[in-house]
């Protein structure tokens, strides 16, 4: 049945602390889990929960992100109705930092809101790693009569990059930067009404930098905005610390589970990358190994990309070590996150701390 | 439709019976290979790599999963305009509905199909059969020798010559005698099954053959004899690179062996002539903390925690703590739970061994051990 909702997808946004990582590309175009981007995160969501149009806003520096979705084939967006809307971002989301819903981004990209019939529009962020059934959140939005409903979940952890939900009863009354433990942490998923929407752009027309969130509660018109709290896996990638916490959690069966659930498929960029090989007197343990890749040394406690070769005699541990990276005979990597395209040289230390995680930023070795 | 140079003919409906559990609920192209591949990537992505984008695959003994894998052959990069992959399968007609009674007659009931792509050539290939080759080659050669039909051949051991058709050619390549399996081989060429022929004078022969009641309607029984009978001009193409047949359990299992090693006979990972498939998408595999893998192919989605020696784990195979699975190949979502030991083994699709079983046997003078798709291996099993 046709969705009563489209989705809009802001991908543009750099991390909250700079890093090594986005410097030259959008949170939403980081690869992540060895074969995805985090932008297949809310893609796969979105058409898991049956919408097949979204709208994505990307960046200035979209290269790597469009390389990526194409036309949207790969998440089923290359439709004749709807499908995948490229949408430009300001130069200001895209240069500043911390930005989830920037109300200017939405607002020059109001045409993709107005032309379309469907009752709801679910925005969502790039930064959040989770796999939930939107759809019975749409569901609950549908049968709530709310303005909006933020998708949230209780926070296991501090984190100053979140937002929390202040809440009276069933309505949440403000929002506040930085959450604490047992907080209703937003996932930076949010169900709108697309009229009511469409009425906040409008009304706000003239505000440059505000954030679509204090928009919405400033607004006088009185919005019932709700929540709907989910309780899986879901955790935000802000910077290369939690980058890499996120991407080792994988290696936790619970967390691969749920998010690699068989019924709700992350989907990605299609590849034809032959299975991982394995040869004689590679050492590997308590790894995450993506297709394509070629081992003949050692990997503990590490997530490799597609396509990466291990040579005799190298040691990768504690690491990510990103697609078509080669790391030759010799060479050691400890701590380290090494972004794509690296040649690591024979006899080559890299060493991080686990409290201070070295970045090789992406290289141009092909 | 346009006028094409080459089209090519996949025969994909045979019932594959030499592959025994693993073809019973499931057409043999459409057999899991190689960990992530099934049996006609490797066809289709040759003709995808030859330049060849119309490809008519016959189907009849259980199409259903072959059908859905193929798709429109997008896959393959095969989705061209009023080109692609199109399934044929036996169909009614006013006279009634008849089955494809072999491969020269699957052709001659889909001639509808060749006439409408209205080619010069027209190359037959089988779906059953493991190598990468460039077809553009094999056509270049056949125009050279202004061929009516080119036959693809390959030097084979001596002592094997006589399990296949053996052709003998002269010093120009031209085919001068066609043997089927002969007792004493006196060439070691052997037809790959694989053939050019003047889209023309193929047409002529299959109508002609139709006519035939004393034809069994089959490329190497009754065409190319003919053919030669008639004089028509038929050439070998020899092929030099590895191929195999991988229509029975013990190729399959062999085949699949040749992928491993530090120098595997069959190179998986050149980027020059790729072989693409249909892949699901699925993460990347999981190696746990006392998992022991060595000399393996591993694709996403499996997870392992016991050891692992000279196999094939295909996409989503699990391998349970204290488990061991030596020289075996998992196919798609085969489980070998904890304890378990699979030794010379082919576990077919979400095949399962329960926890302590052992299955297959180190003993090669016995055959691989084989469980079809969805069978549950237990004890006294």
């Amino acid at each position: 049945m046709k969705s009563k909702a489209i989705g809009l997808i802001t991908a543009n946004y750099k991390t909250n602390v700079p890093c090594a990582l986005s410097k030259r590309r959008p949170m939403a175009g980081l690869p992540f889990a060895g074969r995805y981007r985090l932008i297949d995160f809310p893609l796969s969501n979105m058409v898991n929960a049956g919408i097949r149009t979204v709208g994505m806003i990307v960046p200035q520096n979209y290269r790597s992100l469009l390389d990526h979705v194409g036309t949207g084939r790969d998440w089923m967006l290359d439709r004749k109705n709807g499908g995948l809307f490229i949408l430009p971002g300001t130069v200001y989301g895209g240069t500043h930092e911390g930005f989830r819903f920037l109300l200017r981004d939405i607002i020059d990209n109001k045409a993709f809101l107005i032309r379309d019939t469907a009752d709801y529009v679910v925005l969502s962020g790039s930064n959040m790693v989770v796999n939930f059934d939107l759809k019975a959140a749409i569901v609950a939005h549908e049968a709530s009569g709310n303005t909006a409903t933020i998708v949230c979940h209780r926070a296991s952890a501090i984190n100053d990059d979140t937002t929390a939900l202040v809440t009276d009863g069933d309505t949440v009354t403000a929002l506040k930067k930085g959450v604490k433990y047992g907080d209703l942490e937003s996932l930076d998923y949010c169900i709108f009404n697309r009229d009511d929407l469409i009425d906040v752009l409008e009304n706000f027309a003239d505000a440059d930098y505000l954030s679509l969130e204090e928009a919405a509660f400033k607004s006088e018109a009185h919005y019932k905005i709700g929540y709907w709290e989910f309780d899986g896996y879901a955790a935000g990638v802000f910077d290369a610390k939690s980058y890499y916490n996120r991407t080792m959690d994988i290696r936790k069966p619970e967390v691969y589970y749920a998010l690699f659930n068989p019924d709700r498929t992350i989907f990605t960029k299609a590849h034809d990358a032959p299975p991982a090989k394995y040869f004689k007197g590679s050492v590997v343990r308590d790894s995450l190994v993506s297709a394509g890749c070629r081992i003949s040394g050692t990997v503990r406690n590490s997530a490799l990309g597609r396509g990466v070769i291990i040579e005799p005699g190298a040691v990768v541990t504690n690491s990510i070590v990103m697609q078509s990276c080669v790391v030759q005979s010799g060479a050691r990597i400890e701590n380290a996150i090494i972004d794509r395209y690296n040649l690591i040289p024979s006899g080559t230390e890299m060493r991080g701390t686990p409290d201070d995680i070295l970045i090789k930023e992406k290289a141009e070795y092909v | 439709m346009s006028k094409k140079e080459c089209i090519a003919m996949l025969l994909a409906g045979g019932q594959g019976s030499r592959l025994r559990e693993l073809t019973k609920k499931n057409a043999k192209p459409a057999v899991s290979f190689g960990g992530k591949f099934r049996i006609i990537d490797f066809p289709l992505s040759n003709c995808a790599n030859s330049g060849i984008d119309t490809v008519g695959v016959l189907t009849q003994y259980r199409p259903y999963l072959l059908h859905a894998y193929i798709g429109n052959g997008s896959a393959w990069d095969l989705d061209e305009p009023g080109a692609g992959v199109t399934t044929l399968s036996p169909y009614a007609t006013q006279e009634g509905m008849r089955e494809f009674a072999g491969t020269a007659d699957a052709i001659y009931q889909n001639i509808d199909f060749i006439e409408a792509h209205d080619p010069e050539t027209v190359l037959i290939l089988s779906g059953d059969q493991l190598y990468r080759m460039d077809y553009a080659k094999m056509l270049a050669a056949h125009k050279a020798h202004k061929a009516g039909l080119t036959i693809a051949v390959m030097p084979v051991p001596w002592e094997d010559a006589s399990r296949f058709g053996i052709l003998l050619k002269d010093d120009d390549d031209r085919v001068v005698r066609f043997d089927e399996k002969p007792e004493k081989p006196e060439s070691n060429l052997a037809s790959m099954g694989i053939y050019i022929f003047d889209a023309k004078l193929l047409l002529d022969e299959l109508r002609a053959d139709a006519e035939d009641p004393r034809s069994s309607h089959d490329f190497g029984g009754d065409i190319i004899p003919k053919l030669l009978e008639e004089e028509k001009p038929v050439y070998v193409y020899e092929f030099q690179d590895f191929w195999r047949d991988v229509g029975t359990v013990a190729s399959y299992h062999e085949t699949s062996m040749d992928l491993l090693g530090d120098e595997p006979k069959f190179d998986l990972y050149t980027s020059e002539f790729p072989i693409m498939s249909n892949v699901s998408t699925r993460p990347p595999h999981y190696v746990g903390p006392e998992a022991v893998v060595e000399d393996c192919l591993v694709d996403n989605g499996a997870r392992i925690f016991g050891t692992v020696k000279h196999s094939i784990l295909s996409t989503d195979a699990y391998v349970g703590e204290r488990a061991i699975v030596e020289d075996s190949v998992l196919l798609p979502g085969a489980v070998v739970k904890d304890g378990a030991h699979v030794v010379r083994a082919i576990l077919g699709e979400r095949a399962v061994v329960e926890e302590n079983v052992k299955f297959g046997s180190v003993d090669t003078t016995k055959d691989t051990a084989l469980a079809g798709d969805d069978v549950v291996i237990g004890r006294g099993e």
